[in-house]
Formats: structure tokens, sequence, C-alpha cells
């Protein structure tokens, strides 16, 4: 069943500075029980599109039904079955864990009893509940941030929408969160809907991927799939330069190899693309014993979502400046006081 | 409607949370009409010593002159500032975790609105409280205390919706309190509630006389010092009522614009 069913969906940002196209007419659909992964550097529209999707923004064309309900017409029938945990850190500060999570179970309209009952087992399961009569000013980032998740599973959402939900924590409380978010989701048959800076986690968590760029999807498939798509493996030469004649008939040797599908060099250094990377190694040194070259060092990478990202969008993920400035602005929540 | 009332609730619930939590903010309000009452009220005691312009202070001492007066005032400044939770909500993000849930949008507003009345009452309790140990005496006794605290509440809850209004357009908080400011002084003093309309100068008077919060001062000041006028008294209750409720309309029509 289709949970998600996104039909040329754009929103344009009208200013007299100039109208800034952040999503350019997307298409999508998402089944039920799929983790979905938006995969973006930051501008590239991931947030937009989420918050049309949870009701936030009204798109500036297209559409989009959740679980059936128009996004624009019947807000609130989906509000009703979505959950959303925003990129802000939205705990509300001056109340204690407990509080913030009876005043999201009363905006759901859920009776006390069943807030009760579930904000306990939700804040228990997160490791919050012995802190839950504590205000949350006084809670580290990362408890924080699972009261936050906490708060969003409330109404049993049948579709939870995270955006970057993982943004400035450390490895462990990530390892914590994703571990509950997939007990609760296996439990109640949830939709995820995730957008995430983190390739690593992108690549073990989704079921499928869309890597969105300048408010394009650019590639829209499983992980795997995306990483074939690619070509195949990598593997990095260092060759000891001395003749380029031997060189060259070593590349024309490697290139004629049938798993082999593309072979660059510059200077000492080769890089091939190929397939079965691994039974490859041994072919290409008994080459170079042959030609009579020396090979310095030799690397061999299985690609990740990272080079995907690359050859989608010609940039280095890494590379964003993104990445520094998101932790400073995750620190700035961190620090806030009211 | 039971979902308004519902919804609503909820809001109103957090923001009073937000307020019980401000220790600091509570003291305050107590010391503020304190020191008015006793710097204003003792300044200016003179001014009624003479028979001429204890006519034009309606016959009354300063002091019961200006306690309807401080009264207004602190509902001005407690509601004018009820907005800027909106700005906050909007900074930190909470504003769209309310939005994306089903609650109904016109219970964000009034909640908040409603929270901001609940206070002002508080204050008008504390302000009539301290006025009755410096000796102001109410003419119209309790019922008159409870009529003046519902329509200082009533006048504080337009105050929150003007101020939700301008929160809607102007998203930013320096910005926000600048305007405020630049609002609330020129209100105050260009109304009866520091002196009374006979002893201004013309130009003053006229401003006066148009000023929405002269209206809301004088059926308060009619029940401390002259008693039951109803004539007055119906006529400054409906105003209000209907400074109230167009405000209501209007807060809630600018936020649910900002939110489109």
């Amino acid at each position: 069943m289709k949970v998600i069913e996104v039909k040329d969906l754009a929103k344009t940002y009208y200013s007299p500075f100039g109208n800034i196209e952040a999503v350019k007419g997307i298409s999508f659909e998402v089944e039920e029980g799929e983790i979905f992964g938006f995969l973006g550097p930051n501008g590239a529209g991931k947030s937009t599109t989420i918050m049309m999707l949870t009701t936030l923004l009204k798109p500036t064309r297209g559409t989009a039904k959740i679980l059936g309900y128009d996004i624009v017409h019947q807000p609130n029938q989906v509000r009703q079955l979505i959950g959303y945990v925003s990129q802000d850190l939205t705990v509300d500060d001056t109340l204690t864990g407990w509080e913030n999570m009876y005043l999201q179970g009363r905006f759901y309209h859920l009776p006390k009893e069943v807030i009760k009952e579930r904000a306990e087992e939700l804040l228990k399961l997160l490791k919050i509940y012995d802190r839950a009569k504590d205000k949350a000013e006084t809670y580290s980032g990362g408890m924080r941030k699972k009261l936050d998740i906490a708060m969003g599973l409330i109404h049993r959402p049948k579709i939870l929408f995270l955006d970057e939900p993982t943004l400035g924590l450390d490895v462990q409380t990530r390892q914590d969160i994703w571990e509950y978010v997939q007990k609760i989701r296996k439990e109640n048959k949830m939709t995820i809907f995730l957008t995430t800076h983190y390739m690593e986690e992108a690549d073990s968590l989704c079921d499928r991927i869309a890597i969105i760029d300048k408010g394009e999807i650019k590639a829209l498939d499983t992980p795997k799939n995306l990483k074939n798509s690619i070509g195949g493996d990598l593997i990095f030469l260092t060759i000891e330069d001395n003749s380029t004649e031997k060189l060259e008939r070593f590349i024309k040797r490697i290139k004629s190899l049938d798993p082999v599908k593309n072979v660059s060099s510059k200077d000492s250094k080769c890089n091939i693309v190929a397939s079965n990377a691994e039974s490859l190694i041994p072919v290409i040194f008994s080459i170079a014993f042959e030609i009579d070259i020396n090979i310095t060092s030799i690397t061999m990478k299985k690609p990740s979502l990272d080079d995907v990202y690359l050859a989608y969008t010609g940039r280095e993920f890494r590379d964003e400046d993104g990445s520094r400035e998101d932790s400073m602005r995750m620190r700035r929540l961190l620090r806030r006081t009211r | 409607m039971k979902k308004l009332i519902y919804d609503t609730y909820s809001v109103m619930w957090r923001e009073l949370k937000h307020w019980l939590d401000q220790k600091v903010r509570i003291l305050v309000t107590i010391f503020q009409p304190l020191i008015w009452l006793a710097l204003m009220g003792n300044v200016m005691s003179k001014l009624t010593d003479n028979p001429f312009s204890r006519q034009a202070f309606g016959g009354a001492n300063y002091l019961s002159f200006m306690t309807p007066g401080i009264i207004v005032m602190t509902s001005l400044f407690g509601g004018i500032f009820g907005g800027i939770s909106v700005v906050w909500d909007r900074r930190w993000g909470y504003l769209h975790k309310m939005l994306a849930s089903p609650i109904s949008r016109t219970a964000i507003p009034l909640g908040k609105m409603l929270a901001t009345a609940i206070q002002g009452t508080f204050q008008s309790l504390i302000i009539i409280i301290i006025a009755t140990l410096f000796g102001v005496e109410f003419s119209t006794g309790i019922p008159g205390i409870i009529t003046i605290i519902l329509l200082a509440a009533c006048f504080n809850f337009t105050m929150a919706g003007l101020s939700i209004a301008i929160a809607s357009r102007i998203k930013t908080m320096e910005v926000l309190t600048a305007v405020i400011n630049f609002l609330t002084m020129p209100l105050m003093f260009s109304s009866s509630a520091m002196f009374p309309i006979q002893v201004m100068p013309d130009w003053l008077a006229t401003i006066a006389r148009f000023n929405p919060i002269t209206y809301v001062v004088n059926p308060l000041r009619t029940l401390v010092i002259s008693g039951w006028e109803m004539g007055d008294l119906i006529k400054g209750f409906l105003y209000i009522t209907f400074l109230a409720l167009s405000m209501l309309f209007i807060a809630r029509h600018e936020f649910n614009r900002s939110i489109a």
C-alpha cells in the first residue's frame, strides 16, 4: 500500500530580491512500513518538502496524498495520522519531560489515561523516565532530542517525519535513538520519512533513498542499487614512476581485463572502476610483475553512498560547508536559555 | 466548539506554566504598583490640595484618581507583551510542532490571550489590595472591585490580541519590542489614565478623547470614585467588550495569515 503519493510537488518562495525555487516539481511514492530517506546538502529542498508533507507549508504547485488524504484540502485528517520531529529541538524547556508529553498528547486530543500510559512507555523505552519530573532545561542535548522524538510518537502516528533527527548527536545517542525508533516502527508498522546528513545512517537504515539536489530528485532507489548504479568497486593504485611507456602498457593491459569498466590515471596514481575488485587485485599484481613496475600502495573500496552522492550531484558530500554550520546551530540550540 | 475550548485550555495551560515559572516576574508585578502608588501618589498628592483641582480630579484625592489609571496601565503593559511568546515559539520551532498537530488554529492566539488576561486579573487584584492599604476607598465595594477586575482583564485580553496581531507580522524580537515600546508610552500619556482631561492643553485633550484607553479608564474611575453610574458603566462595558471581540478577530486573522 502506498502511504505517501507525491505528484509534481513544487514550492517557490517569492521575495522582492528574487524568487527561490526551493522544490522544483518532485514526484515519488512511499510504501507502507518503509524507511524512506531524503539525502541532500543544505538548501537542497529537504526541509521544504517535509514541511509541505506535514501541512506546515502550502505547495506552490502539485499535490501530495498522505494515506489518501490531500495535504492541502484535508490537512486535519493528515495531521492526525502523522508525527513530525523537526530539525530544531522543539521541547519546551520550562516544562518537565512529563509535562511536555502531556501537552503533546493533548494537542492530539488523547484521553489523559492514554497519555499517561504511553508517555510512561515511551520515556522508559528512551531511558529518560527517571528524569521525567525534571525540567527539560536540565537535560543534556541527547536527552532533549530523545524527549522530542518521544513527543512525536505519543499519538502512534502511521507515518513519522524525522527531519535530521540525529544532527550533532554523539554516536552512542544516535545508535540508541535508532534502536528505539526501529523497535516502535516494527511494533506499530510505522512508515518513516527521514532526511539526514549522515551517509552511513541513510545507508544502513533506509529501504530506499532519494538523492535531492537543488530542488530536484537526482536518483531514487535502494542503497544497494544506487551503489551498483555508479559502476562497481573502486581500486586506487600508486605506482613508482619509472617510465611512462611502461605505465601506458600497464594501463592498457588493465583496461583489456573483462571486469574492468573504467581506468583513469594521473601522474603516478591510477583509479580503476571494476566489478568484483577482490579477485582483480591478484591479477593486477601479476600484470605489474610482468611489465616490471612497482606498485607502492593499493586500496580497494566498495562504493559508499558518498560516492553515489558525488556521482549524482557532482559534489563531495563531506565538503559541504553545511556540516560545520549545522554543528554550530546545534550548539546554539543546546545552549539556549529562556 | 468543544475542540476549540479543549485546545484553548492546552495553550493557556502552557502559557500559565511559563508565567508561574518566572518567580522574579511575579515579584515585579507586586512591587511595580507599590512603587507607582507610593511615589506618584505622594509626589502628586499636593495637586488635589486646592479645591479647584480637586474638582478636576472628580472630587477625589490623587491616589483614588490614579488607582484605576495604574490598573489600566498595568493591563496595557501586561497585555501588550503577550505576543512575544508567539515570536519565541516561532523562533524555537515550537509553533511548528503545534501546527503539525490537529490543534485548532484559533486556539493558539485565543489561549495566549486568555492566559494574559488571567495574569492581568492577578495583577489588578494586587494593585487593589495595595491601594486599599494606602487608604483608597472603593465607593462600589466588593461588587465594584470584581467589576473593575473583570473589565481590566478584558482590556488585558484586548491588548494581548493587538500584540499577537503585531507579532504575526513582525517576526523578530528586537523590532517587536521596539514597536511595542513606541506604542505604549504615547498611548498611556495621551489618555486620562494619569491626569484628568480637564487639566490637559486643548490639543492633548482632543487626542485623549479619541484614545481607547480613556474609554477603559473612565468606567473604572467611575466605579472607584463616584459609584454605580449605570449609564457610564454600560457604555464603558459595551466599549470594552466590542474592543476585546474585534481584537480577537483581528489577532486570529493576522495569526492565520502568518501561518498560511
